[in-house]
């Protein structure tokens, strides 16, 4: 069977730009080798200007976003406010970290600007909770391998939009050209101050 | 027979009192005088520390305590009651958000759970109300841009800041918490044995965009007209809300980190504001 | 009883060995050597129009431990002598280190022959063949290495064959083997094969127009090189120190090195 990790298979990355930031994720969704599905999107919104992108086990993936609609209308109700994309990757965080002992098998990614700040803010989580806070991109799933190098090689500080988008997209989709576990197409969240743009790839369907 | 309905537990009488909690409130209303006056800028609490006697040591009590760096709070009624539920507010302003968050609650949401722990005690088998009524004052930083606001102080028109309390806005915001676990914004109010009386001076003197200067100024005067004994720094307590004391945070040099707000006055501080009062 | 257990806690004083030493000598114990590890490192291959580019790094690792910062993964094949001068054919193994110099040996040795039987030197192709059935030759107890064999065709132009453990092979434009090959690989494919790329404003689903892909020229190769390896050393702890660049041409072949972050 192997890891949960890659049971279903699956990508998601995350890049900071100039007064921006971007995430995306394959579709694919497969039990081993046999693909069940090629429309099962990983990212999640939580409002209008925060996002969550989950890999892993597909189960956990269903959960893990339902847990975190559940805490986020919970905090809406509570404090009459938006959650900040800071004090959401704190949230994510703790609520792993609660599962130490028998984790959800998910590696979460958080993007988003900080409506307060105007600041973007991206993060990568393990699955029991711990934070990578990066100035530049995450990356996870079963294609991480292959997105770290794309990512190393075509990421570049104060992207625009536009070129954020382009450079988002060209690092998924050759990622995943290079794992059979993801792909089928793929969504693509850009985020400014008061704009999402969500585009859909299609991408090589095999 | 008030009495049937007096035993241990918070029960219904058949007109729909819970008489155990207006009996708490007899408590609140029997306890020393306690205020607390919202400025533009803070917030000043302030209460008489009565001793019993002149042997006692003045410094080892105190009535005014810090619950989060930018939230403090004072109390009218039983002390024992109040130092139970300091600890629960310190007790779950961490484990029911900065241990989620990793920031501190917004003073709302630590008033909405005080709150709740008062009224639990109104409700839950073998425990009686507790015997305190809260003034709780802290500073929100706010999510909103900040803006400025116009407001008319005395025919005259003058600019204060948009941070006037609350979640979205920030800025200062002042809570009253009862026993039955109801609680009340206020801009000022006074709790305890001369409540009413602090109230209507406080009506009289409370003006739109005050400064916390004024507001200390204020609560002295209106302390100085319930108080039954002399008024030093060894019997006047003030805690603030005011400007962030980097001072206070123990350390220096770490970029972003900002000293707390609130504070408790030491007694020469509070013998300088009597002096000039 | 406990003591037939290796390891177990015994009564009495105990060692920090499993077994008491002195009457253990009677007793059976279990012995074991597994005849391969694995050194770390990455190679990669371009081939242009007229020339191929091989590049490796020269960390050699084991486990944790960095053996050296600097031994070779590129070899120079055929050729005169014990320099190898006038060779035009360039192997890189990665693996294991001891697998892949034990295979360049070999592989040199049949070159060389062949010259001296033939009189003429081995061509790319015919050595591309011989390496795979080389490799295949030892299919029960493989060389743990992932070979690629860069030089230039019958033709003049580059030519690169990538192998996997037991012989089965191919010819390619690049190529990435070794611990980060994962890294890179999908890099070439995006900056050397043009893949996921198409002509901006070509139209949208099936009209869209793939970018075609065109041999590139050597400066823009060997920048790629550059580019891909920095990207790997930031993100694989096996890779790093050195980089080993050999260009092969009609003129012969050029060998450059260049530093790599060594932390």
């Amino acid at each position: 069977m192997g890891s949960p990790f890659s049971m279903n298979g699956g990508a998601c990355v995350a890049m900071v730009g100039k007064d921006c930031v971007g995430i995306a994720c394959d579709l694919r969704l497969g039990m081993q080798a046999l693909t069940v599905s090629n429309n099962f999107p990983k990212i999640f919104g939580i409002n209008d200007s925060v996002y969550l992108g989950l890999t892993g086990l597909a189960t956990d993936v269903a959960t893990v976003s339902d847990l975190f609609r559940f805490k986020v209308n919970m905090y809406r109700l509570r404090e009459e406010r938006n959650i900040s994309p800071d004090t959401f990757a704190n949230l994510v965080s703790t609520s792993l970290y609660e599962r130490r002992f028998g984790p959800y098998f998910v590696s979460p990614v958080v993007a988003g600007i900080n409506q307060t700040s105007g600041k973007p803010f991206i993060c990568g989580f393990d699955s029991i909770g711990c934070i990578d806070f990066a100035k530049d991109f995450i990356v996870s799933g079963t294609a991480s391998d292959q997105l770290f190098g794309m990512c190393e090689g075509l990421y570049e500080p104060d992207l625009g939009p536009d070129e954020l988008f382009e450079t988002l997209s060209q690092a998924l989709l050759s990622a995943v050209d290079r794992d059979a576990l993801s792909g089928w197409g793929a969504h693509v969240y850009i985020i400014e101050k008061d704009k999402v743009t969500k585009r859909l790839l299609k991408g090589r369907q095999d | 027979m008030a009495d049937r309905y007096s035993f241990s537990l918070t029960t219904f009488s058949p007109s729909g009192k819970l008489v155990q909690i207006e009996y708490a409130l007899n408590a609140v209303n029997n306890g020393v005088t306690a205020l607390g006056i919202k400025a533009t800028n803070g917030i000043v609490l302030a209460t008489e520390k009565k001793s019993s006697s002149p042997l006692i040591e003045p410094h080892s009590s105190s009535k005014v305590a810090l619950i989060t760096p930018n939230i403090g709070m004072v109390y009218s009624g039983m002390g024992p009651d109040y130092r139970v539920l300091v600890d629960r507010a310190r007790k779950v302003s961490h484990t029911g958000y900065k241990r989620v968050y990793n920031e501190y609650p917004p003073t709302r949401i630590l008033v909405q759970d005080v709150a709740q722990v008062m009224q639990a005690a109104t409700q839950s088998g073998g425990v009686r109300p507790y015997g305190v009524s809260l003034l709780i004052a802290g500073w929100d930083d706010g999510i909103l841009p900040e803006e400025e606001l116009e407001v008319e102080v005395e025919g005259e028109k003058k600019k204060i800041s948009g941070k006037t309390g609350g979640i979205l806005k920030g800025g200062p915001s002042l809570y009253q918490v009862d026993p039955s676990g109801s609680y009340f914004p206020w801009k000022a109010t006074a709790i305890g044995k001369s409540a009413t009386s602090a109230k209507t001076f406080l009506e009289k003197r409370y003006t739109e965009g005050l400064e916390l200067e004024d507001a200390i100024h204020i609560a002295l005067l209106t302390l100085k007209e319930t108080i039954e004994g002399e008024m030093n720094g060894d019997t006047v307590e003030i805690g603030i809300v005011g400007p962030p004391e980097d001072g206070l945070l123990g350390y220096e040099g770490v970029e972003g980190a900002k000293g707390p707000r609130f504070r408790v006055l030491s007694p020469q501080e509070v013998e300088d504001y009597l002096t000039s009062l | 009883m406990a003591s037939i257990l290796p390891g177990a806690p015994q009564e009495g004083i105990g060692y920090s060995f499993s077994q008491a030493a002195p009457n253990a000598a009677s007793e059976p114990r279990q012995h074991s050597f597994y005849p391969y590890s694995d050194n770390g490192g990455t190679s990669l291959g371009i081939s242009g129009t007229d020339f191929t580019i091989m590049a490796a790094d020269t960390r050699n690792v084991s486990g944790y431990s960095i053996n050296t910062r600097y031994s070779p993964r590129l070899y120079l094949i055929g050729g005169e002598g014990p320099e190898n001068k006038g060779a035009r054919i360039v192997l890189s193994v990665v693996g294991f280190t001891a697998d892949g110099s034990a295979l360049k040996e070999r592989l040199d040795n049949i070159v060389k022959m062949y010259k001296y039987h033939h009189g003429k030197p081995m061509s790319v192709s015919a050595c591309a063949q011989r390496l795979s059935h080389l490799l295949y030759s030892k299919r029960f107890f493989p060389f743990y290495v992932s070979a690629i064999l860069g030089g230039l065709d019958e033709e003049g132009k580059g030519a690169l064959y990538s192998y996997d453990y037991v012989g089965s092979y191919e010819r390619e434009q690049c190529r990435s083997a070794g611990a980060a090959s994962s890294l890179i690989m999908p890099f070439l494919d995006n900056q050397v094969n043009f893949k996921n790329q198409y002509q901006p404003g070509s139209g949208t689903g099936h009209n869209l127009q793939a970018v075609v892909a065109e041999p590139l020229p050597r400066e823009r190769v060997t920048q790629l090189v550059r580019d891909a390896f920095t990207s790997a050393v930031e993100r694989h702890i096996e890779v790093g120190d050195g980089l080993q660049m050999m260009i092969i041409t009609k003129d012969g072949v050029q060998e450059k090195y260049v530093e790599l972050k060594k932390d």
